[in-house]
């Protein structure tokens, strides 16, 4: 199995001939809990969409390493803010939409994907809401239910975009503290994208920062929240 | 039910219900899309299509939903474009689709009267191969909009979930506005633009407003349309009122009280 889940090598990625971020080399290993952070409009949503596969770079290579030589299945879960409130879905409808890549085109899901998808809303400690509206849940639990239903796509690596924005300090905490549940009990490889210095700061193990002129730098949470790492990525700098 | 005995009146009730069980489960998506005026587009469009027929001495409904299919073919490979909100688009297909028509009928030999004719049914007057032309188109989309059931969700929920699970977002917004597109068509040929415009919005809005399933939603939309429908043709008959405003005026009311439970409703 390769140590490696994802290699960039010199990747220039953007929109069009846009480039946001600029010869970017770096390496995501099977098992990281790596946290990547920036300043809003930084690029983190990008890198995140070029490690889904959703946007090819405008130079260089993204390069995604299976664990048996097949590619690699990311389950995502999106900022929730941008779902759409107006669609009346239970916890366990929204769930169950993991299950959808592996089913054929116009084939409904069955028995066995809601059953999948209730034991992943089991795993977030979800199974109470099963049946109500998602659109009714808090912050956190909305969280955890995006969170089943990547996991329901039986993911080697979660991507994560802004997990805990607009949480309180104990919601934060406890989706941090499952996602480092999960690393440890399944080894799935966690990749979190944030603003927030203070997720970064409590929960990531590995860090790669967005900096200023497009770049990523990236390495032991120790070593690169430094104050002279965090000026190049937020102007003012941060002590 | 003696109604019911009268020859054309069964034509009426059957034309009305086949509407709305054709439109009524669309407009679920159709409102939770934010898309509604795409229904006075496919009229402008479908006058266009009709007005070039007639233009060129050619069968005018097969080439109306022959440009609504091309132009919805269109509309869905750039209604992603980052630079306009979808509104805009449908707004500038409503405003094209004007003009198109308003030219060729200008140059039309036959005017106007013959092509709103042609275009805008009356629910009163709908013939038999037209009853059996929405049979059949109603099928095929009441069949791709329940076998496509997973597909249409996401792609409208979350197309960028869609797209790392390699499900194609253009492929299944293509076939979903396709499908609203030739069934709008179709239905305006049938019962007239006002009462397919109100059959695409007003039972999803009421069964938006009133349940928390998306399964219930396209159920009791269902029910809301067809019943809207039949009440309102039966209601017009006793009445002695027009029948296409009768039920757009019945589904109105419908859409009042579903905002009020909704209001009230705790959250």
């Amino acid at each position: 199995m390769p140590a490696e889940i994802l290699r960039l090598r010199n990747a220039t990625l953007g929109y069009g001939n846009h480039a946001v971020l600029t010869r970017l080399n770096f390496a995501i290993e099977r098992g990281d809990f790596l946290g990547v952070m920036g300043p809003n409009g930084s690029g983190k949503t990008t890198l995140l969409k070029a490690i889904l596969g959703l946007l090819d770079p405008i130079e260089g290579s993204v390069e995604a390493f299976g664990s048996d030589g097949a590619p690699p299945r990311f389950g995502y879960v999106p900022q929730r803010e941008r779902l759409d409130p107006h669609f009346p879905l239970t916890s366990l409808e929204v769930a169950v939409m993991g299950c959808f890549g592996r089913l054929r085109p116009m084939r409904r899901p069955g028995r066995e994907d809601f059953a999948i998808a209730r034991a992943c809303l089991a795993r977030a400690k979800m199974e109470e809401f099963t049946e109500k509206p998602y659109r009714r849940l808090s912050g956190g639990q909305q969280q955890r239910v995006l969170i089943a239903r990547a996991l329901a796509g039986e993911p080697d690596a979660l991507l994560l975009d802004e997990p805990t924005n607009g949480m309180d300090l104990e919601a934060e905490r406890a989706i941090m503290e499952f996602l480092i549940d999960l690393q440890r009990d399944q080894g799935t490889t966690i990749v979190f994208v944030t603003h927030l210095l203070s997720a970064i700061e409590h929960f990531a193990r590995r860090v790669a920062i967005i900096t200023r002129d497009g770049s990523v730098i990236i390495g032991p949470k120790e070593e690169m929240l430094s104050p002279e790492n965090l000026t190049r990525a937020y102007a003012a700098g941060v002590n | 039910m003696e109604l019911l005995t009268i020859p054309f009146m069964r034509h009426v009730v059957i034309a009305g219900m086949l509407a709305a069980l054709g439109l009524a489960p669309l407009s679920v998506y159709v409102v939770l899309r934010r898309i509604v005026f795409v229904g006075a587009a496919v009229a402008e469009i479908s006058s266009a299509g009709v007005a070039l027929a007639i233009l060129f001495g050619v069968e005018p409904f097969a080439v109306a939903l022959a440009l609504t299919v091309v132009t919805f073919l269109a509309f869905s490979r750039i209604a992603e474009s980052p630079r306009l909100p979808l509104e805009a688009l449908i707004g500038m297909l409503y405003a094209g689709g004007s003009a198109a028509a308003v030219l060729l009928i200008v140059k039309s030999p036959r005017g106007e009267g013959s092509v709103l004719n042609v275009l805008f049914g009356n629910i009163l007057t709908v013939p038999l191969p037209l009853l059996w032309a929405m049979v059949v188109v109603f099928a095929i989309v009441l069949a791709i909009q329940y076998l496509a059931a997973k597909e249409f969700l996401i792609v409208a929920y979350d197309p960028d979930m869609a797209r790392a699970l390699g499900i194609s977002v253009n492929l299944w917004n293509t076939v979903f506005y396709v499908t609203v597109g030739v069934a709008v068509a179709l239905a305006i040929r049938a019962v007239g633009a006002l009462l397919a415009f109100a059959l695409l919005v007003a039972p999803g809005a009421v069964a938006l407003c009133m349940v928390d399933r998306l399964g219930s939603a396209f159920t009791l939309a269902t029910v809301v349309g067809i019943a809207a429908t039949v009440i309102g043709i039966f209601g017009s008959y006793w009445f002695d009122l027009p029948t296409g405003p009768t039920i757009v005026g019945l589904l109105a009311a419908l859409f009042a009280l579903s905002y009020v439970y909704a209001a009230m409703k705790p959250a």
